[in-house]
């Protein structure tokens, strides 16, 4: 049983193997791709929105409302990387239902890609929103023997990202094919039901926790305090 | 379980990509979708309540107009109220004017009615009485009536010779005045009294057509004689007397 997608070679092109998880991550880039321009293709303010159109701002409203609640500071740019987060990520797991379908997401590579953006992004928001020396201040804060404690906070948010994400995924998928031996016609029904709840909070709580970590490395300590950090 | 750096590496490109082109095709479109409607609908909310003000302005200008009209159309009807008070007023007024200036006409023509009425019962009483005194004394002692007055006054004057003088003055001509003309048989009788009585006045005649029966002599500022209208007057009062006396007992 392969329990990565990384294992699986789809195709291999002068030495290079093109594996699973990277095409089903195109697959999801063009469909997500898409289906904006197919809805945005003829957006004007004189037009009334359609269902469609309506259905995306409802969701883009949706994660600049988080973003306004979770951050002290709103960013648009912040919009446009944690909710790219949040429609890859659900995204990938919705597809789930589709027969054959690989979750991107069920592979390590992929959450650890993921949790390494997120854990470049905060450092450049911070240093964006509050100047190099200012970033760099908050890691001897409250004072300097809490260095090394913070860089370690720092990377461990990345991991724990990325393990929480590959964990629930790659878990499901598990559970799936281990129930699909014991009861073949009931199980896989109900845990794919479970699997596309569990794959839209994951990729909510991705997103959330990606929007606290960077709203907590450009709001300064003392600005306001900061929501506590989900866990699951 | 194992992390592939190279996927890893092509993931995170991948996702670097994707976030350009969600921003690109989904975030921009979507959001400067939002943008333009949201500050659409600020003008035409902008737009709505300049609208709206404006409205409440020109329906404040129209209650003031309202107001304004009111309040002509109450001076107006007041001012009509006035006039048509001075109006009728004046309308009365000219109306009594009129109504007294009529009964004042009417009670003068009435007067004059009764005054011409009193003349012509007069004069019918004074011919009456002159007839009837003719008459009788015709019929009783043979004397015209004139004949009879020329002898009254003859006897008078004689009688009264001293308050003559003393009331004519310097005066030395005496006025006999008739309706008539005296026959010269009584012009001599009483030029025979009047030179007797009163030596060295002149006796003059002078007759008045339209005066009543009788004679009179003037003498300076006195006066003698006689005429029937003492007597008509007499008649007169004793003729009202009895309508009074007939009014009192009608109401009675």
């Amino acid at each position: 049983m392969e329990l990565t997608p990384d294992d699986t070679i789809v195709l291999t092109v002068g030495g290079f193997a093109l594996n699973a998880t990277i095409l089903f991550t195109w697959i999801v880039m063009a469909i997500l791709t898409a289906v904006s321009v197919l809805i945005t293709r003829n957006l004007r303010p004189d037009v009334p929105p359609d269902r469609w159109r309506t259905t995306l701002e409802a969701i883009v409203l949706t994660i600049q409302s988080q973003i306004d609640e979770i951050s002290a500071r709103p960013d648009r740019r912040l919009l446009y990387f944690a909710g790219t987060l949040f429609l890859f990520i659900v995204t990938s797991n919705l597809l789930m239902i589709v027969p054959g379908w690989r979750s991107p997401t069920a592979s390590l590579s992929t959450t650890a890609a993921l949790a390494l953006a997120v854990l470049v992004a905060a450092p450049l928001f911070g240093i964006s929103s509050r100047g190099l020396g200012g970033y760099l201040h908050s890691y001897v804060e409250p004072n300097v023997i809490m260095l090394p404690f913070n860089i370690i906070g720092e990377f461990s948010r990345g991991v724990s990202l990325a393990i929480r994400l590959y964990g629930n995924v790659m878990s499901g998928a598990v559970i799936a094919a281990i129930l699909l031996g014991v009861a073949p016609f009931f199980f896989p029904v109900v845990m794919d039901m479970l699997g596309l709840l569990t794959g839209v909070v994951q990729a909510y709580i991705f997103a959330i926790l990606a929007i606290v970590y960077i709203s907590s490395a450009t709001t300064p300590p003392d600005s306001s305090s900061l929501p506590a950090q989900e866990q699951t | 379980m194992s992390i592939d750096s190279i996927t890893v590496a092509a993931q995170l490109i991948n996702f670097l990509v994707l976030v350009w082109l969600l921003k690109r095709f989904l975030y921009r479109p979507i959001l400067d979708g939002i943008d333009a409607r949201e500050r659409q609908i600020a003008e035409r909310m902008s737009e709505a309540a300049r609208v709206c003000e404006s409205a409440e302005k020109a329906a404040a200008e129209h209650r003031a107009e309202i107001q304004r009209l009111k309040a002509a159309r109450e001076e107006a009807l007041e001012q009509a109220h006035r006039e048509a008070k001075a109006e009728r007023d004046a309308m009365l007024s000219a109306a009594r004017a009129r109504l007294t200036s009529e009964q004042e006409a009417r009670e003068a023509e009435r007067e004059q009615e009764a005054r011409r009425y009193t003349e012509r019962l007069h004069r019918k009483g004074a011919a009456a009485l002159v007839a009837l005194t003719r008459k009788a004394l015709g019929d009783l002692s043979d004397e015209t009536l004139e004949e009879r007055v020329v002898a009254r006054t003859v006897s008078r004057l004689a009688r009264m010779a001293g308050d003559l003088k003393a009331a004519a003055g310097d005066s030395r001509e005496a006025v006999v005045t008739t309706s008539g003309t005296l026959p010269e048989e009584l012009r001599a009788r009483i030029n025979e009294a009047v030179v007797g009585a009163l030596p060295g006045t002149q006796v003059r005649y002078a007759t008045e057509p339209g005066r009543s029966a009788g004679l009179s002599l003037r003498l300076g500022g006195a006066q003698l004689g006689w005429t029937v209208d003492d007597y008509v007057d007499g008649l007169q009062a004793i003729l009202d007397d009895a309508g009074a006396r007939k009014g009192r007992a009608g109401a009675a």
